[in-house]
C-alpha cells in the first residue's frame, strides 16, 4: 500500500512537470475511520469511511500554488493539474516562493517511531460494543443521569509524499480513542455535564474502558451545584488538560509567518528572557508512540527536537521555509509536532496547598487572544481553592489579561502530564490573575 | 453539442475557469462549465455525478436490504478556489475538489453512514453494505425511480464561479489592499484573502425524492497591521453571501476595508472595562451571536431528545419579555445561511424559536422530528457528504422591538456596548455561554465614552433571555462570514439582531478588587 500511495505521489509530480512547472511536490493520502456512538443502553450511530485524496503544490515560472482533490480518475487527474499549472501562471511572481531545498530533507530520524499497531486493524465490531457497553455501564451509576453517550473511535492513516527535487517519504500511524460524555440532572432546569476520552497510537496502551467512563462521571458529579465565582485577582491553578489548551494559545503566534506578517508577540523575543524561568517548551517530533509524531514536516523538513522556550527564554520559533526566505530566519518547521512542557516536582495536591486560596481551573469556555499583543479572556470554569483544598464548583467567569504578562508569573509546574494530547503538559500555577465573576 | 455521460464528469473534474479570456482557456485545453450546463436540459445533476436513475435505485435497494425507516444519498461536488495578497503581491492560489456520496441508513434513532470517493458502482454498493451493517431486519420497498423536486432560488447566480478567472478576481484583492493603504499612514501591512466556491448536491432519498441545489458561497477578509509609537495592533473585517462575482462593487469593498481600519486604529486608544458583572448592551448586526449560543444551539433538537439541553422542558413557557421573537430562517436570499432545501432533502424554511417571549419550536432533523411526531423544520445540515446530518441553525435573529438605540444607551449608567466579535461558544446542558468582543465602547452615565476591546463575555442562555430588558427597531443580518462547529462539523450561518440591552452579565476585565 505504501508503494501505491509513493506512486501516485510520483505520478502526480510527473503529470505536474510535463504541464509545465517547473517544481511540483505532491501527497497521496488515505485513511480508514470507523466510528460507535452508544447511548443509554442502546447503539446509535456507526460511521465506517474509507477516504483518500491527493495534494499537489506547483510551482511554475516564479509563481506558486497548492491544490487537492477527492476525485482520482487518472482523466480528470491530468486537467485537473494542468488547470492547476494554469492558475499558477495567472498569479504573480515570487522569488522567495521555492520548493523545499533538498538539504533540509538530510538527517530524517533513523529511529522507529512505533506510530502503527497492527491491533488497531484488527479491532472489530464486538471489541467495539464491549467497549460501548463498559462505557455506558460506568457513566450512567448514578441516580442524577439523564444521559450518556459513550464514543469509540479507531482508524489508521497513510500518507506518501514526493517532490521534483528527489522527496520520497511516507508516513502511517493508527489511533482509537474512546470515552464518554454524560449530563446529569442538577438544579432547576440546569444540567451539569463533562466528558472523558482517552486515546493513543496503542488500543492496549489505553485505561480500561469502565475507568474512563468513571472519571467522566466523576468529573460531571463535579459540576453539580455550580455557582457563579467571585470577581477577584488571585491565584490560578490549570489542571493539565486545560493548561494544553492555555499553551497552544501561548504558542499560536510563535512562528516565523505571524512574525512577518507583524501580528505576533514573539517578535524580537529570541534570546530574550520573555517568560518566567519555570517554563520550558521543546517541540518534539521524535517520540515514540506519540500523538503529534512524525519523521519529517508537511514540507520534507526532517524532524529534529526543537527547543522553543528554555527557563523562560525563547529559543526558536515556528519557521517555515516561505516565511523564513522572507524574515531572514532559518527554517524550522512550519508547524508544530508534540509540544512537550517542563515538568516540575510537585504533585497536584502539593500544588493545591502552595495555593492557599485562589481558583482551580478545569476547563475553558470560549475566549480568544490577540496573538498581535498577547491580550486574551478566556471563559472558564473549576472549583474554588480553599484551604489547600479543591472546593465548591464555579463557572461562568472569565480570566482576563496579557499571555506575556500571565505566562512571566507562572510560579510552579506539577509532575502531571495530561497525555491524551500532543500538547503534554502538567498543571500549571500563576500568581495574581484577574477573574470576572459575581 | 453532445457529450457521454461519463465525460460530464471529467468536465467537471476541471470546470473552473483559470483566467477569463476564452481563448487563454481553450489554449491549455481546459473545457468550460458552460459547455455541461447546455448539454443537459433534463437532468444536468445525474451527470454531474455520472449516475442515472437505475444506478441510483440499486444503491438505494442495497443501502435499505436490511430495513430502514429513512434513508438518503448525498452525493456532492465542490469547486473551491482562493487567493492570498501579503506583501503587496496576490503570490498564492489554492483549489480543490471535493466530490464523493453519503450513504446513511436510519431505524428509529439509529443511524448507519459511510461514503465513498469513488463514484463506480462497485464501490457505491460496498459503501452502502457497511452503512446497512447497522440494521438487521429485512429489506425494504425501495424506489426504481425518483421525482424531482422544483429547484429553489434563493442564491441562483447569472455566472457561475467557474467561469470567472484568477484574472478577474486579482484586481479586486489589489484595489481592497491599496484602499486599505490609503487610508492611514500608520498602516503597516495588508493581507487580503479571497474565496469562492460552487457546490452542486443531489440528495435522493427512500421515499424518491429527488432533491437538487448550487450552492455558490464568497467570502472575501482583509487584515490590517498597523502600529504607532511603538505598538502594533491586528484587525479584519470580512464580507461573505452566497453570491457571485459581480457582488463585489467598489462600495462594498471599499465598506470592508474603512471597518478593518477603524477596528485597528481604535485599538491604540483602547482599554479593558473594569471586571465583573454590569449591562451589557448589543449593537445591531453581528451580535446575534448572542442569540446562536444563548437560545439556537440549546433549541437543536438533537440535545433535546436526548434529555441534555437546558431548553429540554421549555417549550410553551415564557422565556423572555413580549417584545423578544428570535427566528430561524433559511430563506433569506442570498445570505451566508440561506438555502433552498436542506442536507436530507426537506425544504428549508423559517422556525420561530421564541415568539413574544414564548419557547415556540425547536430545530428539527429527520429523526427528531419523527421523535416528536412533527414534521422536520428543514434544519437537517451536515459539513459534506463525509458527515451525517443533524439539526444545525441556518440564519438566526431577533425581529425589531419598541425601543430606540438612543433611549436603550440613555437608560446605561454604567456599562458596555458590544459591536465587534471574533468567536463564541456554549455549554448545552448547563447553558452557560461566551462569547469574544474584538471592540466594543463603555457606556457611562447615557453616552458612549470610551473604546475598549479583548474581552470575553459570559453569560447563562435562559438567564440572559429573561434579562434582555429593551429591544430596538434597528434589526439587521451581518454580512459578516461566520462558520458554526458541531460535533466536529463546519457549517456556514448568518446571525443578526437589533440593538439590546442585557441588564447583566460577567464582562471579562481588569483591575478586579
Amino acid at each position: 500500500m505504501p508503494a501505491e500511495l509513493e506512486n501516485r505521489a510520483m505520478h502526480a509530480v510527473e503529470l505536474a512537470r510535463s504541464a509545465g512547472a517547473n517544481d511540483a511536490w505532491a501527497t497521496a493520502g488515505q485513511g480508514r475511520d470507523v466510528e460507535f456512538g452508544y447511548r443509554d443502553g442502546a447503539l446509535e450511530k456507526v460511521k465506517d469511511t474509507t477516504s483518500r485524496s491527493l495534494a499537489v503544490q506547483i510551482y511554475a515560472d516564479g509563481r506558486y500554488s497548492s491544490h487537492q482533490t477527492t476525485d482520482l480518475n487518472p482523466e480528470r487527474l491530468r486537467s485537473f493539474i494542468a488547470e492547476a499549472v494554469a492558475i499558477t501562471r495567472a498569479l504573480e511572481p515570487d522569488e522567495h516562493r521555492q520548493i523545499t531545498p533538498a538539504e533540509l530533507f538530510d538527517g530524517r530520524p533513523d529511529e522507529d517511531l512505533d506510530l502503527v499497531d497492527a491491533g488497531v486493524a484488527e479491532i472489530d465490531r464486538q471489541r467495539r460494543l464491549d467497549w460501548c457497553k463498559a462505557l455506558d455501564e460506568a457513566a450512567t451509576a448514578h441516580e442524577r443521569v439523564i444521559s450518556a453517550t459513550a464514543g469509540v473511535y479507531d482508524g489508521s492513516q497513510l500518507s506518501a509524499s514526493a517532490s521534483s527535487n528527489g522527496f520520497l517519504g511516507t508516513q502511517e500511524s493508527t489511533y482509537c480513542w474512546y470515552g464518554s460524555s454524560v449530563t446529569l440532572r442538577d438544579q432547576g432546569e440546569r444540567r451539569a455535564s463533562d466528558g472523558y476520552y482517552v486515546g493513543g497510537v496503542y488500543v492496549d496502551s489505553l485505561p480500561a474502558a469502565h475507568d474512563v467512563a468513571a472519571m467522566a462521571l466523576e468529573r460531571s458529579l463535579a459540576r453539580l451545584g455550580s455557582e457563579k465565582g467571585p470577581t477577584a485577582k488571585t491565584t490560578m491553578l490549570v489542571d493539565s488538560r486545560a493548561a494544553a489548551s492555555l499553551i497552544g494559545r501561548l504558542l499560536r503566534p510563535a512562528t516565523g509567518r505571524a512574525v512577518h506578517l507583524g501580528q505576533s508577540f514573539w517578535s524580537g523575543l529570541v534570546d530574550e528572557q520573555a517568560f518566567s524561568d519555570k517554563l520550558t517548551i521543546v517541540d518534539n517530533p521524535l517520540i515514540p508512540r506519540g500523538l503529534g509524531s512524525r519523521s519529517f514536516d508537511s514540507e520534507g523538513i526532517a524532524s529534529r527536537q526543537l527547543p522553543i522556550v528554555e527557563n523562560g527564554i525563547v529559543k526558536n520559533l515556528y519557521v517555515d521555509t516561505y516565511h523564513g526566505r522572507k524574515a531572514n530566519m532559518a527554517p524550522t518547521t512550519g508547524s508544530a509536532s508534540n509540544r512537550v512542557v517542563g515538568v516540575g516536582e510537585h504533585s497536584l495536591g502539593e500544588l493545591l496547598q502552595e495555593v492557599g486560596d485562589g481558583v482551580y481551573v478545569t476547563s475553558w469556555l470560549g475566549g480568544n487572544a490577540d496573538g498581535t499583543t498577547g491580550d486574551y479572556s478566556l471563559g472558564l470554569s473549576g472549583h474554588l481553592i480553599e484551604n489547600g483544598e479543591i472546593g465548591r464548583p464555579v463557572g461562568e467567569m472569565n480570566v482576563t489579561g496579557n499571555l506575556l504578562d500571565l505566562f512571566s508569573r507562572l510560579e510552579l509546574t506539577g509532575n502531571d502530564v495530561y497525555p491524551y494530547s500532543t500538547t503534554l503538559s502538567p498543571s500549571l500555577l500563576f500568581s495574581d490573575v484577574d477573574f470576572s465573576g459575581a | 453539442m453532445t457529450i457521454k455521460r461519463r465525460d460530464f464528469l471529467g468536465h467537471m473534474a476541471a470546470g473552473s475557469a483559470v483566467i477569463s479570456m476564452p481563448a487563454f482557456v481553450s489554449g491549455c485545453g481546459v473545457p468550460t462549465a458552460t459547455a455541461v450546463r447546455e448539454a443537459t436540459p433534463e437532468n444536468p445533476f445525474m451527470a454531474w455525478f455520472g449516475v442515472d436513475q437505475a444506478t441510483t435505485a440499486r444503491v438505494m435497494s442495497e443501502l435499505t436490504a436490511s430495513g430502514a425507516d429513512a434513508a438518503d444519498l448525498y452525493f456532492q461536488h465542490t469547486r473551491s478556489n482562493s487567493l492570498t495578497l501579503e506583501d503587496g503581491i496576490v503570490s498564492n492560489a489554492n483549489s480543490g475538489i471535493q466530490q464523493g456520496v453519503g450513504l446513511r441508513v436510519v431505524i428509529g434513532e439509529q443511524t448507519g453512514y459511510a461514503f465513498t470517493e469513488d463514484l463506480t458502482l462497485p464501490s457505491m454498493l460496498a459503501a452502502a453494505r457497511t452503512a446497512s451493517a447497522i440494521a438487521s431486519g429485512s429489506q425494504v420497498v425501495a424506489p426504481q425511480a425518483f421525482n424531482r423536486q422544483a429547484s429553489g432560488d434563493l442564491y441562483t447566480t447569472t455566472v457561475p464561479w467557474s467561469d470567472v478567472g484568477v484574472d478577474r478576481k486579482l484586481p479586486l484583492l489589489k484595489f481592497v489592499e491599496e484602499k486599505a493603504r490609503s487610508m492611514d499612514t500608520a498602516i503597516e501591512k495588508v493581507a487580503v484573502y479571497w474565496a469562492d466556491a460552487d457546490e452542486r448536491v443531489m440528495i435522493a432519498t427512500l421515499d424518491g425524492k429527488l432533491v437538487t441545489d448550487h450552492r455558490p458561497m464568497t467570502r472575501a477578509t482583509v487584515v490590517v497591521t498597523a502600529s504607532k509609537n511603538g505598538k502594533t495592533q491586528t484587525g479584519h473585517s470580512n464580507i461573505a453571501a452566497r453570491e457571485e462575482f459581480a457582488w463585489y462593487s467598489e462600495e462594498r469593498l471599499t465598506r470592508m476595508v474603512r471597518e478593518a481600519v477603524d477596528r485597528t486604529m481604535i485599538q491604540f486608544e483602547a482599554r479593558r472595562p473594569p471586571a465583573g458583572e454590569m449591562p451589557v448592551i448589543l449593537a445591531s448586526g453581528a451580535s446575534g451571536i448572542l442569540l446562536h449560543e444563548a437560545i439556537g444551539h440549546g433549541m437543536e433538537a438533537d440535545f433535546n431528545r436526548k434529555g441534555t439541553s437546558i431548553y429540554t422542558d421549555m417549550i410553551g413557557k415564557k422565556v423572555a419579555e413580549p417584545f423578544v421573537t428570535v427566528v430561524d430562517q433559511a430563506t433569506i436570499p442570498k445570505e451566508r445561511g440561506a438555502l433552498n432545501y436542506d442536507d436530507e432533502g426537506n425544504r428549508a424554511g423559517k422556525t420561530v424559536l421564541v415568539e413574544d417571549g414564548i419557547l415556540k419550536s425547536y430545530l428539527h432533523d429527520q429523526i427528531s422530528a419523527r421523535q416528536y411526531g412533527l414534521s422536520p423544520t428543514g434544519s437537517g445540515r451536515r459539513e459534506s457528504y463525509k458527515f451525517a446530518p443533524m439539526p444545525r441553525m441556518s440564519c438566526t435573529f431577533m425581529e425589531d422591538g419598541p425601543h430606540t438605540k438612543d433611549e436603550i444607551v440613555a437608560a446605561v449608567d454604567h456599562g458596555i456596548i458590544c459591536e465587534t466579535y471574533t468567536n463564541g461558544q456554549v455549554r448545552i446542558g448547563a447553558g452557560d455561554y461566551t462569547f469574544y468582543v474584538k471592540n466594543g465602547w463603555l457606556v457611562e452615565k447615557g453616552k458612549i465614552t470610551a473604546p475598549i476591546k479583548d474581552v470575553n463575555i459570559i453569560g447563562n442562555g435562559p438567564e440572559s433571555l429573561k434579562r434582555i430588558t429593551m429591544v430596538a427597531n434597528d434589526a439587521r443580518l451581518d454580512t459578516g462570514g461566520w462558520t458554526c462547529g458541531k460535533n466536529g462539523q463546519r457549517v456556514p450561518v448568518s446571525q443578526g439582531i437589533p440593538t439590546v440591552l442585557v441588564s447583566n452579565m460577567t464582562v471579562g476585565g481588569e483591575n478586579a478588587g
